[in-house]
């Protein structure tokens, strides 16, 4: 081996061997951040001893579950299917709070910073107040049943999908943008032409992916009144019907499996087109 | 017919008889192979793309298993075997046509991933290695003259600097042989002769024997020593670079090898 | 070619494009005519009306007025519960990412050592997915009592379900090209998945792992609507005492956290990726 390797190799030893030296600045985070998770253990109850009782107990409610209640079917399919109503025309309440507010947020569409910021912030609200709590509101204003549950879901997803436009709309391919521009179309053409058919295809995929978000969140909309399957489940845990329980939950997985192939399905021939 | 010196019968350390290998019974990529490699030599296999040159470097090292044959080195056999898969594997070090590199991890890192046949499974969960370790593979990126970015990510370099790391990769493995499987079909000429250069000259000066699959005849003729040809997962020639003329590079490219069996037959 | 032929063949093409659009049309139609029926039956069933909407404005409005103005001197007492919300997510999150490391692996074609162990393993991750935390919450209060470890436990399993699939997706989508190489050094199967698989996945999990927490920190919230510690929990109680300036002052701060949460984790995330 020649001198020269042997003093490169030597020198790029040495120069390892200094990076990997645990710095002070190294040893004082990582300390921190164990005393910060302990802290947090500590304020949620969470010891190791906890969690090695809690896990028989719970193993022990998953069994009472089995064999699921196969009769109570008669009287769960009926708030099922209306989870999925309520589901899909959250989906669709949103697509109608979200499209305008989301165009009028985008960079691209509007000019006016005023009016973007606007669109923004109303969207923001939305979606930072939960499902939970619109459909609280919605039960109060228009009584219980499923119909608030839809429009909590079209409140809160319309803000979480009216951003998800908006991202998408800024992200379009500006290339057909500005040939458009250039054969002196319209503002209004270009948005038409040029923005929206690049856009949909995402807009699609967001739908279609929200909708099943959806479906599971309208599962215990119940809860508060506002329609599904949610009150049955409720119902069923408070009166320890842990086998009625173990139905609906089985229920509700296969209601979810079932759109999620479905949806991959649309999501492949809409790809395909 | 394969036209064979006679005196490359002797001492081989690497030997293939009749290795075949079919996928579905339709596609035939390997027909009845017989190579001898010798100690320390630079052999290149040329032949065109679909050939078979790459499935018969995956069968040496096992990542493809060949249907029929037997592989013997340094005269023990070892097809069948898939004990010891690891103490086997790191006697030959790849070389990749993609590179292969490790994108996110430095360049150093990568080099030691040519270690790991040496070294537990346990130790190596926490991504370290021995000081050994570390030496020899700065030494061997120092001799393909990459020590200077040792630090960076891999997917900082240019081809060129990522197959020579490649290169350092399988010489960290302290192999006694590089299977280099088209090593160069991604690179421009320039960078391309650099690369090829470097493999020929750390395994002479470190006593390798190089096994180097190309489809170039220009870098056939500038780097071989031996060179085999193949063509339709047959060998079709032997020889050196001299005994490399238009009639053999005719067989190697045009000729359909079946053909060529029934017409000397 | 005569001038004849090239007619007909132009005319013929016309013919067949003509057929093929009329085709496609047809099949749009097909699926608008499925998809309004289906919104059309499913807004009956759940008695979407408009008017009632309207009508229910006074109802809202009356709700909201009850609301307003929040009784700010309440902020000084929900510390506690933020703090406690904050610290469901990210232990929550915390034990997912422990077990989503070893469920992705196993739940990916590539990684898994069983055919029969990557189908359950997926079948659990999709019951993990498909049960709301909300609905694991209430069964684990049943299971462990009242407070924040039963929110822990069900956003821990709600999330590992989430983000091991997500991880194993990911890995299933890797470059097989640097795993080959990884194998051809004579490395044993867990040192190809340590230097070949984890680092091409890491970025991705890592920022998908600072999404979920956002997540679980607006879950966490409402969790306290069924006894699972948090703000949720304040919530409901003032509910019940019929306090509505301070449910207002706690719907306020949840919206605050929620959205100084996305705000961290979205700076967060661009860090990352």
């Amino acid at each position: 081996m020649s001198i020269e390797i042997q003093t490169r190799t030597q020198s790029v030893f040495d120069e390892l061997a200094a990076r990997q030296t645990w710095k002070v600045r190294h040893i004082v985070t990582i300390t921190l951040a164990m005393a910060f998770l302990v802290w947090c253990a500590d304020g949620v109850n969470l010891r190791p001893r906890e969690i090695t009782r809690a896990i028989p107990v719970i193993a022990d409610y998953f069994a009472r579950m089995m064999p699921p209640k196969w009769g109570f079917v008669e009287a769960i399919w009926k708030p099922a299917v209306e989870t999925l109503y309520v589901a899909l025309w959250g989906n669709v309440l949103a697509t109608i709070v979200g499209l305008p507010l989301g165009l009028l947020a985008a960079g691209t569409v509007t000019r006016s910073r005023l009016l973007r910021g606007g669109a923004m912030g109303i969207l923001n609200v939305l979606r930072s107040i939960s499902e939970l709590i619109w459909a609280i509101l919605f039960v109060a204003a228009v009584g219980l049943g499923p119909f608030p549950g839809a429009l909590a879901l079209g409140m809160n997803y319309g803000g979480i999908l009216g951003r998800l436009y908006a991202e998408a709309i800024e992200n379009v391919d500006k290339g057909p943008i500005e040939a458009m521009e250039a054969t002196g179309a319209s503002r209004m053409q270009v948005i038409l032409f040029a923005i929206f058919p690049q856009a949909l295809p995402q807009f699609v995929t967001y739908n279609l992916y929200w909708f099943e978000v959806g479906v599971r969140s309208a599962t215990v909309l119940g809860m508060v009144g506002a329609g599904g399957i949610g009150f049955e489940l409720i119902t069923s845990i408070r009166l320890f019907e842990w086998r009625e329980v173990g139905l609906i939950l089985l229920f509700i997985l296969g209601m979810v499996t079932i759109i999620d192939f479905a949806s991959t399905y649309i999501r492949g021939r809409i790809y395909r087109q | 017919m394969l036209i064979r010196n006679p005196s490359y019968t002797a001492a081989a350390m690497l030997s293939v008889r009749g290795l075949s290998k079919s996928y579905d019974k339709d596609i035939h990529a390997l027909r009845g192979i017989d190579i001898d490699v010798k100690e320390g030599e630079f052999l290149v296999i040329l032949g065109p793309s679909g050939a078979g040159k790459s499935t018969l470097m995956r069968c040496l090292n096992r990542l493809v298993e060949p249907t029929e044959g037997q592989i013997f080195y340094n005269d023990q056999e070892i097809t069948g075997r898939r004990r010891n898969l690891r103490a086997l594997r790191r006697q030959f070090g790849m070389v990749f046509q993609q590179f292969n590199l490790v994108k996110r991890l430095s360049v150093l890192t990568n080099v030691l991933t040519g270690r790991l046949a040496y070294r537990s499974t346990w130790r190596s969960l926490f991504y370290n290695f021995s000081k050994e370790d570390k030496r020899i593979a700065i030494e061997c990126l120092a001799r393909v003259n990459m020590d200077h970015k040792a630090f960076q990510r891999a997917d900082t370099l240019s081809g060129g600097e990522q197959q020579r790391v490649a290169i350092a990769r399988a010489l960290a493995q302290q192999p006694s042989i590089i299977l280099a499987d088209e090593p160069v079909a991604s690179l421009d000429p320039k960078i391309a002769r650099q690369v090829l250069t470097y493999l020929k000259q750390v395994s002479r000066e470190l006593g390798i024997t190089v096994l180097c699959n190309l489809h170039q005849v220009e870098y056939t003729r500038e780097f071989a020593e031996r060179i085999i040809g193949m063509s339709r997962g047959k060998v079709v020639f032997e020889g050196t670079v001299a005994e490399l003329n238009d009639e053999v590079l005719h067989r190697i490219y045009y000729r359909d090898p079946d053909e060529q069996d029934e017409q000397n037959a | 070619m005569s001038a004849l032929t090239f007619e007909r063949a132009v005319e013929s093409a016309l013919q067949r494009e003509a057929q093929v659009r009329w085709r496609r049309h047809l099949k749009l139609a097909a699926c608008g005519a499925i998809a309004t029926a289906a919104l059309w039956y499913s807004a009956v069933q759940i008695k979407l009306s408009p008017a009632a909407l309207v009508g229910g404005i006074p109802f809202m409005w009356d709700f909201i007025t009850r609301l307003f103005p929040p009784d700010l001197a309440y902020l000084t007492l929900l510390g506690g519960a933020t703090v406690e919300t904050i610290q469901i997510a990210i232990w929550g999150t915390l034990l997912a990412i422990i077990l989503s490391i070893p469920l992705s692996f196993l739940g990916a074609r590539n990684t898994t050592p069983h055919v029969i162990v990557f189908h359950l393993t997926r079948l659990l991750l999709n019951a993990l997915r498909a049960i709301n935390e909300l609905v694991f919450a209430l069964i684990f209060v049943s299971a462990v009592g009242l407070g924040p470890f039963a929110g822990v436990l069900a956003v821990a399993l709600h999330a590992t379900g989430m983000l091991a699939k997500f991880c194993a997706e990911e890995i299933e989508g890797i470059d097989t090209g640097q795993v080959e190489a990884q194998m051809a050094t004579g490395a044993s199967r867990m040192q190809v998945i340590l230097f070949g698989v984890v680092p091409q996945i890491i970025p991705q999990f890592i920022g998908y792992s600072i999404y979920r927490l956002d997540v679980s920190i607006r879950s966490a919230t409402v969790l306290g609507l069924v006894g699972a510690g948090g703000l949720g929990f304040s919530l409901i109680q003032t509910m019940k005492l019929f306090k509505y300036h301070q449910t207002a002052t706690c719907i306020l701060l949840i919206f605050l956290l929620v959205l100084v949460s996305d705000w961290i984790c979205a700076k967060l995330r661009r860090k990352v990726i």
